[in-house]
């Protein structure tokens, strides 16, 4: 059923939540240049709003540090059903440079589900849209699993 | 009020002059300038396995694990940060930044690189040497700086530690010293 519902939901507009979940601001500085008139997000219907209450999506940035997982949980609960996961940047995507470090869950995927994941270091502008576009089904997913073998 | 109205006129005019400046983006293609560093992207036919791309890689996104007679070399580019080090590096210009921003993925499985490439391994101890083609390498630049040929040449099925017993066990390459 969620699935559904989701596209139907989804179809107009959603109003995202920007997290920095760790970020560096890099991916926050880009987020910022898609709301800009020059990219213009707006025309899909995608605003920021100043609470989680009010979203439909949380927009999250960085690879999620110890300290914010906590509160980054609790961001998620105050989203209301149905809810949408971006995950913009590297960091996001799989922990960045920081996979590995004690101090990061090593990306958004440990702790929540995520929706689309807009890898870039930052992303472009463009990136973000072909992200936030895919996830209201305007256009196809572009990358794929490589496999190789030496015969 | 009638003050009010000519300010916004004239803000009316100031944005019909400025025209549209929002890009059509993503219904009409919208390509990066040149030098613009995107997705990496590896030739598996040129790769030659040697793992110079595995130490550069700043995010340690590149794997190289030896398994049997096959070496796994694998990228994780979920966590790419696109700095071309892996390009610079590379002996082989296997990689190569492609003009690829569009990554945006359900799934970062999507943006997994995995290749499996023949190893050899040591003929006395079973070490690894290298890949086949990083062996292959070695031989031809060695043909082409020494004159010999691949037999001439030898030793090339030997680990490290091999060679340096072959080399003290070898008389005719023990270094005289004089005092």
């Amino acid at each position: 059923m969620s699935g559904g519902v989701l596209n139907w939901c989804f179809k107009k507009s959603i109003w995202v939540y920007h997290v920095n979940a760790g970020s560096c601001n890099g991916c926050d500085i880009e987020v910022l240049d898609v709301l800009t008139p020059y990219y213009d997000v707006e025309r899909f219907g995608i605003r920021l709003v100043h609470t989680p209450r009010h979203a439909d999506a949380l927009l999250v940035a960085g690879p999620v540090t110890r300290q914010v997982r906590e509160r980054l949980l609790r961001l998620y609960d105050a989203v209301p059903e149905p809810k949408l996961v971006i995950g913009v940047g590297s960091c996001a995507a799989g922990g960045g440079i920081w996979h590995d470090s004690y101090a990061t869950c090593g990306g958004v995927g440990n702790v929540l589900p995520v929706n689309v994941y807009i890898p870039g270091c930052p992303p472009r502008p463009e990136a973000i849209l072909y992200g936030v576009a895919q996830a209201l089904g305007l256009v196809p997913k572009n990358v794929e699993a490589q496999e190789y073998a030496e015969s | 009020m009638f003050k009010h109205f000519i300010s916004e006129l004239k803000e009316t005019l100031i944005c019909l002059e400025a025209g549209q400046v929002t890009l059509g983006y993503p219904f009409q293609p919208h390509a990066p300038e040149a030098g613009f560093r995107g997705l990496p992207v590896v030739d598996p036919l040129l790769c030659i396995g040697c793992g110079a791309c595995a130490s550069a890689c700043p995010a340690r996104l590149i794997d190289m694990t030896d398994d049997g007679d096959h070496r796994t070399v694998s990228f994780e580019l979920a966590r790419c940060t696109y700095c071309g080090s892996c390009r610079d590096v590379c002996p082989a210009e296997a990689v190569t930044m492609s003009m690829q921003f569009e990554t945006a993925t359900a799934s970062t499985q999507d943006l997994r690189i995995s290749m499996k490439l023949k190893l050899v391994r040591c003929v006395l101890c079973g070490d690894v040497v290298g890949t086949q083609r990083a062996t292959d390498r070695v031989v031809r630049d060695l043909v082409a700086a020494t004159g010999g040929t691949a037999e001439t040449i030898g030793w090339l099925d030997l680990c490290l530690a091999c060679k340096r017993k072959e080399a003290m066990a070898t008389p005719a390459l023990a270094i005289e010293v004089t005092r």
